[in-house]
Formats: C-alpha cells, sequence, structure tokens
C-alpha cells in the first residue's frame, strides 16, 4: 500500500494538454508534400508509391498526393531525384465527409452529443497497428476521458463508430450489422489509411477499398497509423469540438 | 547437418529423389510423396524435430507441379529441414500427416483452401481460411487466379464442433468483442461455468496479403511485410530482409546488425509492457495496469526519438537500415531505458507481493507441455510450458551470436509462468538493447542489393515478441515475388490457446487470452 501511495505521489498527472497545447514534434514524421516550384513529374514516385496514393491530377499538370491512401513510409522523398518531396511534422490531418452530412443536422447532433460521447471500435481488417493506437487513447498520456468520451462495450451504447481496416470480404457483415445495431443519430469516423481507402490492401480478392462502400463515413482520419493526438483531433473534429 | 542427412538417408534413401543445400542451413530434400507420411512421421518422432511451416507453392510453370514443402527445424543445430513434394495438376491431393504429426492440421486445411489440394485422410478436413461466403471451388493461390477477382457472396455450411449432454449451452462470442481488439468469433461449450470445449473461428481479417504480394516488386513488399501484424512491424520487415539478403547473398554491414538488435528489442519490450498491463487489467488491477501503460509511453517515446515512428515504420530495408538511426542519441536513450528498468523493477515488486493478483494468474489456463510440444506451441507461450526453443539463441541471426543473455523457460504453463517470461524476457530486452549500443561498431547501415536471380528461395527467421517467425520468399522474374509464405508465431499458438481454456471458468478467458496476446492480423494475414 505504502509502495502504491508512493507511486501516485512520485506521478501525479501525465496527461498532456493536446490538442490545446501542441505536442513536441522535434521527431514526428507527419504528412509529406510536393514543392510543385521544384517537380518536373519524371513520375518516379508515381510508379514506386507502395500504395498507389500519389497521382497526376491532369487539370492542374501537377502531381498530388491522397492522403487517405498514404501510408507515410518516407519513400517519395527518398526516391524523388529533384528533391521536390518532403516529410512534413504536420499530422493533424482528418477531414469532414462534405458529402455526407448537412451543417444543420450535425449541429444539432452535437447539441445531443454534448460532453458525453461514446464509442464503439471495430476493427474491420486492420493490421492491429491503428488499435494499439486507439488503445493509446486510454493512457495516462492521451487520457480521452476527460473530454467526457467513453469507450463502450457495445454498438448499443454507443454514439459514434471508430472503425479501423479495409472493410474485408468476412468483416462486412459484421461491420454493417454493428453499424445497424447502433441508435440514431450516429457518427463514423474512419481511422487509418486503410478504413479511408483500403492503403497498402486495396483490391485484393479479400480486402475492401475502405469502410465507405460499406458504412456512410463522416470524418477520415489518414495515417499508417495515426497517432493517438490525430485520432483525438478526428473524434473531436466529429463532434465540433476544438 | 550432414548428421542429419546421413540419418534421413540411412532408412529412406530410396524414397528421395534429389538432396541440396540452401544458404547454408537449410537442406532441401525432394521425397517421393508416396512415402511423405513415413518420412514426416520418422523426422518428427524419431527424430524429434517440429514441423514448424508448411505450404504449397504453384509451380506448374516451373515444374508442371504444385509442390507442397514440409519445414522442420533442428533447434538444436540451427539447421532447416525442408521437404518438398510434388502435386499433379490433375490428381490435386497428398496424403495427410496429422494423424502421427498434429500441428500439421491447421496447414493441410489452409492449404486445401487457398490451391484447393486435399489431404486424404485428415481428421478435420473443415475449412480454415474461408467462411461461408466463398464459394466452394475458387482457389486464390492458383497462378490463374486474378488477384484482384473477388468471387461471388455465397451460403456454404459451416459447422462448430457440437458438445451435447444434459446442461451444456454454447455462448458465441464475437467478431466485434468488448475491448478494443481485433475480430474473431469463439464459440464456448459450457456446462455451468468451466469451458468444455473452446473453437475459434479466425481470419476474419484475412486480407489475402499472401497473393497480393506475389509479381509485386520486392521493395513493395517490403512495406506490406511490415504491415502484416502492427505491433511487429519491425520483425516482420527484418525476417522478410533477411530472406531477401539470403538470396541476394548480401552481407549487411555490422552497424545494421547492432542496430536491428535495439529495435527489435525495442519492439520485444513495449509489447511485453503492454501484455503485462493486459494482465493486470483483466484481472482488474487499475494501478498496475497505468503503471504499465505509463512505461509502455515511454517505450513508444524512444521509438519516437529514434525514427520519428512509434511503430518501427520504415526503418529496416533489405541490405540494412534506411539511415544511421541511433547515432548521436545513444546517450539519451540509455537514459530512458535506465528509467523504465528502475519503475518495471518496481511494479513488479508490487504486483508480485499483492496475493489477490497472483491468486488469480496461477493455475489459470495451463498449457500441458505435451499439447505444447505436439501443436510447436512457440514464443513465450510455448517457453512458460517447457518449450525450450527461442530463434535468437537457436538460429542467432543479426548480432544476437555475439549478444549474451539467457531464455527464460518455466515448466507449468500457467498464466503466471507466461507473465514470469515476459517480465524477464522485458528486462532482458533493456539489457540486450544497451549492449548493443555499448558495443555498436562505427560504419555503414547500407549494402546495396543487386538485382536478385529469379526462383531462388530463402526462409528469413527471426524471433518476435509473440515467438518464432518464418517468412519464406520465392524470387521470380524482374526483382519480383513469387511466392510469399508468412507464417507468423500466432498461427502456431492459436490452437494451443484452446486447449489452454479448457476446464476454465469463462470469465477467465479474456485473461487466458491476454497472457498469449495472439495476433489475429499475423494468423489470418
Amino acid at each position: 500500500m505504502f509502495e502504491k501511495t508512493r507511486k501516485i505521489i512520485k506521478y501525479p498527472r501525465l496527461t498532456q494538454d493536446s490538442p490545446k497545447r501542441p505536442v513536441n514534434t522535434d521527431h514526428i514524421i507527419g504528412k509529406p508534400v510536393i514543392d510543385n516550384a521544384l517537380c518536373d513529374c519524371c513520375s518516379e514516385c508515381i510508379t514506386r508509391c507502395p500504395s498507389g496514393a500519389i497521382y497526376r491530377d491532369e487539370s492542374t499538370k501537377t502531381v498530388e498526393i491522397n492522403y487517405n491512401e498514404c501510408v507515410f513510409c518516407m519513400l517519395c522523398e527518398e526516391v524523388c531525384p529533384l528533391g521536390a518531396i518532403r516529410m512534413t511534422k504536420e499530422i493533424y490531418l482528418a477531414e469532414r465527409n462534405l458529402e455526407e452530412i448537412g451543417e444543420e443536422l450535425r449541429r444539432k447532433i452535437n447539441k445531443i452529443f454534448g460532453r458525453s460521447l461514446n464509442i464503439r471500435e471495430v476493427d474491420s481488417g486492420s493490421c492491429n497497428g491503428c488499435d494499439y493506437e486507439i488503445n493509446a487513447l486510454n493512457n495516462p498520456f492521451v487520457d480521452i476521458e476527460r473530454f467526457g468520451i467513453h469507450f463502450v462495450a457495445s454498438p448499443r451504447h454507443a454514439d459514434m463508430l471508430l472503425v479501423t481496416g479495409t472493410a474485408v470480404r468476412n468483416m462486412e457483415e459484421a461491420l454493417l450489422k454493428t453499424y445497424n445495431a447502433t441508435p440514431e443519430p450516429k457518427l463514423v469516423v474512419a481511422v487509418g489509411a486503410c478504413a479511408c481507402s483500403g492503403g497498402i490492401f486495396k483490391d485484393t480478392y479479400a480486402s475492401g477499398n475502405g469502410i465507405k462502400g460499406v458504412v456512410p463515413v463522416d470524418v477520415f482520419i489518414p495515417g499508417c497509423p495515426p497517432r493517438p493526438q490525430a485520432i483525438l483531433h478526428g473524434i473531436l473534429k466529429a463532434i465540433s469540438l476544438p | 547437418m550432414d548428421r542429419l542427412k546421413d540419418k534421413i538417408f540411412e532408412v529412406f534413401s530410396q524414397s528421395i529423389i534429389n538432396c541440396n543445400i540452401n544458404n547454408k542451413n537449410e537442406l532441401c530434400l525432394e521425397v517421393d510423396p508416396d512415402k511423405i507420411v513415413g518420412i514426416c512421421t520418422y523426422i518428427n518422432t524419431t527424430l524429434d524435430l517440429p514441423l514448424v511451416s508448411m505450404f504449397a507453392s504453384d509451380e506448374r510453370s516451373l515444374i508442371g507441379r504444385y509442390g507442397v514443402y514440409y519445414v522442420f527445424s533442428q533447434r538444436d543445430e540451427g539447421n532447416l529441414l525442408i521437404l518438398k513434394t510434388g502435386v499433379d495438376s490433375t490428381k490435386m491431393e497428398i496424403q495427410s500427416i496429422s494423424a502421427t504429426v498434429p500441428g500439421a492440421a491447421t496447414y493441410e486445411r489452409e492449404i486445401k483452401d487457398l490451391f484447393g489440394i486435399d489431404s486424404m485422410g485428415h481428421p478435420d478436413p473443415k475449412r480454415l481460411v474461408f467462411h461461408s461466403n466463398w464459394p466452394s471451388g475458387e482457389f486464390p493461390l492458383r497462378k490463374e487466379f486474378e488477384a484482384g477477382y473477388k468471387p461471388r457472396l455465397a451460403k456454404e455450411d459451416i459447422r462448430f464442433t457440437k458438445v451435447e449432454g444434459e446442461g451444456v449451452y454454447e455462448i458465441p462470442v464475437g467478431p466485434v468483442h468488448a475491448g478494443i481488439i481485433e475480430p474473431g468469433h469463439f464459440r464456448f461449450s459450457v456446462a455451468g461455468e468451466p469451458i468444455i470445449n473452446l473453437e475459434a473461428q479466425l481470419y476474419f481479417v484475412h486480407k489475402g496479403i499472401e497473393k497480393m504480394c506475389e509479381g509485386q516488386s520486392i521493395e513493395k513488399c517490403l512495406y506490406v511485410a511490415e504491415r502484416i501484424s502492427g505491433d511487429e512491424t519491425f520483425t516482420n520487415a527484418l525476417a522478410y530482409c533477411q530472406a531477401i539478403e539470403k538470396i541476394a547473398e548480401v552481407k549487411v554491414p555490422e552497424r545494421a546488425r547492432y542496430s536491428r538488435v535495439v529495435f527489435a528489442e525495442l519492439e520485444r519490450l513495449t509489447s511485453h509492457l503492454g501484455d503485462l498491463g493486459g494482465i493486470c487489467l483483466d484481472t482488474g488491477y487499475g494501478f498496475a495496469t497505468f503503471q504499465f501503460r505509463m512505461m509502455r509511453g515511454w517505450a513508444y517515446a524512444v521509438a519516437d526519438e529514434l525514427c520519428g515512428m512509434r511503430f518501427l515504420r520504415s526503418v529496416c530495408r533489405p541490405g540494412g537500415l534506411r539511415k544511421d538511426f541511433v547515432a548521436g542519441k545513444e546517450r539519451r536513450i540509455l537514459e530512458q531505458l535506465e528509467k523504465i528498468r528502475a519503475e518495471l523493477t518496481d511494479t513488479i515488486h508490487i504486483i508480485r507481493a499483492n496475493s489477490m493478483f497472483i491468486d488469480r494468474v496461477e493455475n489459470t489456463g495451463i498449457l500441458d507441455h505435451k499439447i505444447a510440444k505436439d501443436l510447436n506451441a512457440v514464443g513465450p507461450g510455448g517457453r512458460a510450458a517447457g518449450m525450450d526453443c527461442d530463434i535468437r539463441r537457436d538460429f542467432p541471426y543479426e548480432a544476437y551470436g555475439q549478444l549474451e543473455f539467457s531464455v527464460p523457460v518455466y515448466q507449468y504453463g500457467d498464466v503466471n509462468c507466461r507473465m514470469n517470461v515476459k517480465i524477464e524476457e522485458a528486462f532482458q530486452s533493456i539489457d540486450l538493447m544497451q549492449k548493443a549500443i555499448e558495443l555498436m561498431p562505427f560504419g555503414e547501415v547500407f549494402e546495396p542489393i543487386p538485382p536478385l536471380a529469379p526462383y531462388r528461395f530463402a526462409f528469413g527467421l527471426t524471433e518476435a515478441p509473440r515467438g518464432e517467425n518464418i517468412h519464406f520468399v520465392m524470387t521470380g522474374e524482374e526483382n519480383t515475388i513469387f511466392r510469399y509464405k508468412i507464417r507468423t508465431p500466432s498461427f502456431c499458438n492459436w490452437p494451443a490457446l484452446c486447449h489452454a481454456v479448457k476446464g476454465n471458468i469463462v470469465p477467465d478467458f479474456p485473461l487466458i487470452n491476454k497472457s498469449f496476446n495472439l495476433s489475429y492480423a499475423g494468423n489470418d494475414l
């Protein structure tokens, strides 16, 4: 008992105050960006990108990166002969799916969820990297419960589904059933490149191209896997908290 | 190696068609398919070599037949014994060896699902990889099957093992679980509280990784290998790189060999800290859980500082490392490791003094040594049940040969033993990292890989945090992959887990499951 109390006194608070204060980005590797002034469209990065995230935009005649597909492997930075691609420290990449939900409706939903949001996590065929990062939301450093956000055991108790994985053949039905078991109104957040687009696993005989083909998605969180802070940012974005 | 060869030739010289030695320690024998049961039984029971992998390969374009490979491991001498038989595409059947080599049962079911090669005399030939939605007659690993072709949704009949009797009922659990974990379906047959039988239906996250890699460039497959199982990123990438390096006959620079030890051990430490936290969580021991989560957070911070990636992705590559990650950070890392060691020592001291906690983990989920041996249970799960095996010692790779460490082995096989193995290994990981950083010579960390000769194969072996990890890579034309067979430790340990829960009460299942901490993604591929 004495030992235990000693530990509690020694480590009173470990939680980082993100997103209010930015996290230390000294070592972080974030999204790659292309400097179009340097790029001569040699397409070396396009052919070698393992997840096919880099494409040539014919309308603007530039090379672009689809962050929903990017696996953040840094190969493009390495192979670019002109040094036009570099990795930044930007990790907050969550984007709202604008097609899915009207502004008015969202405001209403967010009012209902207020400061109590219950989340059910569904792995629809990930490598388990994203799942470990979602688990990390509960660790003392991120501590998602301080926002009134809880992970619950059943979709019937949930307001939000946090889905990882590519929606593989064997999980499609389970994902749909989980979605249907979640009471309205509900939000769906896709976590990681696999859930956003299929990532590196797209187009095999057993894997799907992201979860948007199975359930409607409100927010996409790119990354392979996204850092816990990036996932937290995406969840807060879905309920319009800063 | 020669002794092993002589022993087999003494008895079976008539049945061996061809014999050669590949990559110094891989003895490859091509054998007569009709004699395979006898030879495998002799190797497994008389010579006492475990079956560590078994797979088929569509080699009709090369030899006009399918090849089936049986891989046995001679752990005390660091050799692999590979038996290969041919299967005619008109016949499509092999003799099942499951009756005498029980560990082969799951491999044979896998081969049937992926290639359509029947195992004659298999005791339980039902589907493994595919669920009821997969139509019969489609075999994705045959070469004519297009990688992107998605067969129609079918409704085939797959039955679970039925236990009958008064008061016996079933509890279906999953695929979507209550915790934040991967999907899998468990069917418990229960009478009262104790579990009579557990059948695990896995492969919910089957993505078709092996097919996807065929015909792809060596470079791309590295990134796929990193994503086989998220928390085993480095070790899977390393096994893949080792196989490629063996084929290319490239020697990795010393500095890279030591750096790889640092990364592999960091991954093991992170994984074990998570597992220990999980065991505490499932016994309702909140204080200890958060202690371990804190330490795991520190371990991730070390990873971040080393390479900017929490999961050690994009660190390894064939021929060495991406860059010299360790240079200039030695002192900082050693400091962090000391901090983790001190905290871990304190926390272990606290949890071991808690009799209520020890009461939960002792005598729970006992894995019998005989079962562990039959099923080739590996890693901490196997070592807790008396399986004295560790790839780092038995097949020394990277700089492990030059570093001193011991392999903890316990005999009783309960949750407590598995926990103790993990605790000891966590401390050793810290030691190994410190030693590797101290002994690391200066120099290059990368040796370029020349274009690879087609149709050569090699095995990459690593000790993942969960145990023995074996990757088979066969090259194709123009620097592509012809066949990539991944056998992660989880594949061996899932059947062992189903045996370990028998007789335990249902509420102890999460605890037993956590003490093994198997990867669904690594099993399902």
